[in-house]
């Protein structure tokens, strides 16, 4: 229980310092909302309009940042996080950001989840039978797809699977003639856009799951617990499951629980090469417009999803493994 | 201008292997019947984000998806033809009482989409909105206007404080007139989104046909103009980077695109026989000079540096040539070429051009000598060496910077390019914290504006505040009293003289330099649709993010049998 305290505590601490930090850093940064409009419509826009758009931003009234501090604050804790500036003006951030989420956390979502599982188990086997035919195919080719940039094995799969087979669709988040709705026809079509993008995610990440398990794996498999349980002449299987992997899993699933956390994020560049539209691609539009209220809310929401994804990695790891809870 | 990055590159170097295939996907569907409106037009312009579904055409981030199609101003009028005004609701317009009343004839016969009229009054009720809040007057036509009015029965006159006749391109082709009766019961114009305009264009859409991934605008069954439109259906999918639209459009699933494309054609024309493109160059991109700087205030260093700066080059390694080389007179040429003084330009060693002997002895003449790392210095030995701002998101831009940094460098005078964020550029460029900058201005219909957004004083600022677009601080209150002078007169022949004279502040003083010209990124394929805004018949500026003159297009195009 005073391990649960500690870290909570040390949880509100750092959410504290990210919030704070979260308010200070696009101040900091140069230029303003309303600069950046001009400079988005390609010059069709006369000089005069500078002035109108400064004072549709409120740009022209000039708070002390303390009182801008303060009512950030209150306005977080009432869940108000504006409207969006630029991006979107005009628009709730809270609505702009649902919107974009449901599409994140499905492609992205579901791809780490896939890459997650699929990964630890290949790792599992991998390391299991060590030098036999899986072991000496699957990790290298994966690890070595880790290392390609993710974007350009995306780019790849666009030119074959796309451009020249005609095979799968590869822009957009569904066919934007059809209306969205509880159908059929949008349900499959949505699926089949999220084909490439997601196997692009999962290819790329797979590998540093498959990694991270087989080592530990292997160290693992080395313990006198191990030998024990072999001479004991349990089945391999549960050998490898209950002995050997239970323990081995632990750095992973600290590894899975923040990249599950910075799912919420995004994958930015995935997201911009197939023109997708989620949470990644948002905060890039974001940021490139100096939309202060929804750059805010969507690194406030990365933050607080990774810290809570690693209070709860923390929590778990406390239940799987009995050291981490006796160690203070 | 826009963005290339290094996965543009891949992409285009990719679908290029791939370019033997493909080319297949029918683009459009016209029924065979003559009657009606027909077609799936699909238009292809990265937006760079998804769609709100606002049309509020009185919001900046709106109005190019409404004013034109959806909302129609009083008149249009036509950068590439010098700003010839034709009738749009208005039917005829007549100045009056010295060029300080503009008088307009409403059209008659004309509805919203709502069924209901226009009349003079909504177009009164139009321009009070703006009066009423300052924020929806982008482009500040009350700052000259005094009053708007109707009169006699299907009359509306507009009085004006000063004499300011090229606000008629403001006022007359960039104001959408709503309907009184829908607008007035909005609580707040100024945040109002306006999903479902009421307009009295020839295309409706709203919240039942867009979606954030696409904008779909259906023929209005009941426009006035009979007979239009003859396309039946807009597509406005939303790309989110160059490189997505540009994959879409040369696999023919868009048949409009307004896309920079590199090497256009390997990549998209060599497709299809049909596929083309046009390229019509509208502004200037310009080297500014921060006139407040004591090295720069020499006007020699000016024209040493406009002589030897090398336009053609700066065009064909910047811009692969899509983009001509500008001229110091300040004309975009061909496009504005009958107002091009071009004997005046003559006596200016033919109008700048590149000589490196010619920059040399400017610079020595002024008393400068060379130092011995080779770069020219001031008597009192500050060499001229200054960094260039430059938008380090344009490829293009950076590539035409290092021409410039090579060619300066040929006469001894160093630049150092700071290529920096877009944010951090335009601040930099509009508060003036730079000693060279290269940019570009809005332009206008004719020539004058840019050398308006050049050259007024009252578009400066002083250094730390933005100014509007006198981004190098240049005031001469001879040259604000001829712009002044422009703004009082009709007469075609006294603008000329007018704008000849600002060419020659342009050829003296070299205030700014213009390197290459800015161009409307358009391709179209006449295999689905005809109409299209050709060289020999430019009608509209052809891209499709032109307001209102895509909706002009959209009144031509057909389609194609």
């Amino acid at each position: 229980m005073r391990f649960v305290a500690r870290r909570l505590g040390f949880f509100v601490l750092t959410l504290w310092v990210a919030v704070t930090l979260n308010f200070l850093l696009p101040r900091l940064m140069p230029g303003n909302p309303a600069l950046a409009v001009l400079g988005k419509f390609k010059g069709a826009v006369p000089p005069q309009a500078l002035k109108a758009l400064e004072a549709q931003f409120g740009l022209d009234t000039h708070q002390s940042l303390i009182t801008q501090y303060g009512h950030y604050l209150g306005d977080l804790a009432s869940g108000n996080f504006g409207v969006s500036l630029t991006t979107e003006p005009g628009t709730s951030v809270s609505q702009i950001v649902l919107h974009a989420i449901p599409w994140t956390l499905g492609l992205v979502g579901v791809a780490t989840v896939l890459a997650f599982i699929l990964g630890t188990g290949i790792g599992i086997v991998g390391a299991w039978r060590r030098g036999g035919r899986l072991d000496s195919i699957l990790p290298p080719i994966f690890v070595i797809m880790t290392v390609i940039p993710y974007f350009w094995i995306g780019l790849i799969l666009i030119l074959i699977f796309g451009v020249k087979l005609h095979w799968l669709p590869y822009f957009f988040s569904y066919n934007y003639t059809l209306t969205p709705g509880f159908t059929w026809a949008f349900i499959s079509n949505v699926l089949e856009h999220a084909i490439l993008p997601g196997f692009t995610l999962l290819i790329t990440t797979i590998g540093t799951w498959i990694l991270t398990m087989r080592n530990t794996m292997i160290t693992t498999l080395a313990e006198d617990y191990v030998r024990m349980a072999r001479a004991k002449g349990l089945p391999g299987h549960r050998i490898m499951l209950d002995y050997a992997a239970r323990n081995a899993i632990l750095p992973n699933l600290t590894g899975f629980a923040m990249s599950l956390g910075f799912v919420v994020g995004g994958a930015i560049l995935i997201e911009e090469v197939f023109n997708y539209q989620g949470v990644g691609y948002l905060l890039l539009q974001a940021v490139n417009n100096e939309d202060y209220p929804l750059e805010q809310a969507l690194f406030l929401l990365i933050t607080v999803a990774v810290l809570v994804a690693i209070l709860l990695s923390d929590i778990a790891t406390a239940v799987l493994d009995p050291r981490t809870r006796a160690a203070r | 201008m826009r963005r290339l990055k290094a996965i543009g590159v891949l992409i285009a170097a990719g679908a290029l292997a791939a370019a033997c295939s493909s080319g297949s996907s029918s683009p459009s569907s016209s029924s065979g019947k003559a009657s009606g409106p027909s077609g799936v037009l699909t238009i292809d312009n990265e937006s760079g984000g998804t769609w709100t579904c606002d049309f509020n055409p009185f919001n900046l981030s709106y109005i190019g998806y409404s004013l034109g199609p959806v909302y129609e101003p009083l008149a249009f009028v036509n950068t590439l033809e010098s700003g010839k005004a034709t009738p749009w609701l208005a039917t005829s317009w007549t100045w009056g009482a010295g060029n300080k009343t503009l008088t307009f004839t409403i059209r008659k016969g004309v509805k919203f989409s709502n069924g209901n009229p226009l009349t003079p009054a909504d177009v009164v009720y139009t321009f009070d909105l703006l009066k009423a809040h300052p924020t929806l007057d982008i482009n500040a036509v009350w700052s000259v206007l005094s009053g708007v009015a109707a009169s006699g029965s299907d009359q509306v006159t507009m009085t004006f404080k000063t004499a300011a006749v090229p606000y008629f391109y403001y006022i007359a082709d960039q104001v959408p007139i709503v309907d009184q009766s829908v607008w007035s019961k909005v609580a707040n114009p100024v945040t109002y989104s306006d999903k479902n305009p009421v307009g009295t264009g020839a295309f409706t859409t709203g919240s039942s046909t867009c979606t954030p991934q696409n904008i779909k605008y259906t023929a209005n069954p009941h426009y006035w103009q009979p007979g239009e439109p003859k396309v039946g259906t807009v597509n406005y999918p939303s790309f989110l980077t160059n490189d997505t639209a540009n994959t879409y459009l040369a696999n023919g699933q868009a048949q409009w695109g307004s896309q920079f494309i590199p090497s256009i054609a390997k990549f998209y024309t060599s497709k299809n026989p049909d596929y083309k493109y046009w390229f019509p160059p509208v502004a200037n991109v310009s080297m500014f000079i921060n006139l407040t700087n004591p090295l720069l205030k020499n006007v020699a260093v000016r024209q040493a540096m406009a002589y030897a700066i090398n336009r053609q080059q700066a065009s064909t390694i910047g811009e692969y040539g899509y983009e001509p080389a500008s001229n110091q007179s300040g004309i975009v040429t061909p496009t504005f070429s009958s107002w091009l003084d071009t004997s005046q330009a003559a006596s200016f060693g033919s109008n700048y051009a590149h000589s490196t002997a010619k920059a040399i002895s400017i610079l020595e003449h002024a008393g400068y000598k060379k130092g011995s790392n080779g770069i020219f210095q001031t008597p009192s030995g500050q060499p001229l060496s200054f960094t260039i701002l430059n938008n380090g998101g344009f490829s293009d831009w950076v590539a035409a910077v290092q021409t410039i940094q090579s060619s300066l460098k040929a006469i001894g005078i160093q630049v150092t390019p700071e290529n920096l964020a877009a944010t951090t550029y335009q601040t930099d460029l509009y508060t003036g914290k730079y000693q060279l900058a290269y940019g570009s201005e809005t332009g206008g219909p004719t020539p004058y504006f840019e050398l308006r957004q050049w050259l007024y004083s009252a578009n400066s600022a002083p250094i730390g505040t933005a100014a509007g677009s006198n981004f190098e601080r240049y005031s001469n209150p001879a040259t604000d009293a001829l712009i002044n002078e422009y703004g009082a007169t009709t007469s075609a022949a006294t603008q000329h003289s007018i704008v000849d004279q600002l060419e020659k502040v342009m050829l003296a003083d070299v205030p700014v330099i213009p390197v290459t010209e800015s161009v409307d990124w358009y391709q179209y394929d006449t295999g689905s649709f005809t109409g299209w805004v050709t060289q020999s018949d430019p009608y509209a500026q052809p891209a499709a993010y032109n307001y209102p003159d895509w909706g002009q297009m959209l009144l031509h195009l057909a389609p194609a049998k």
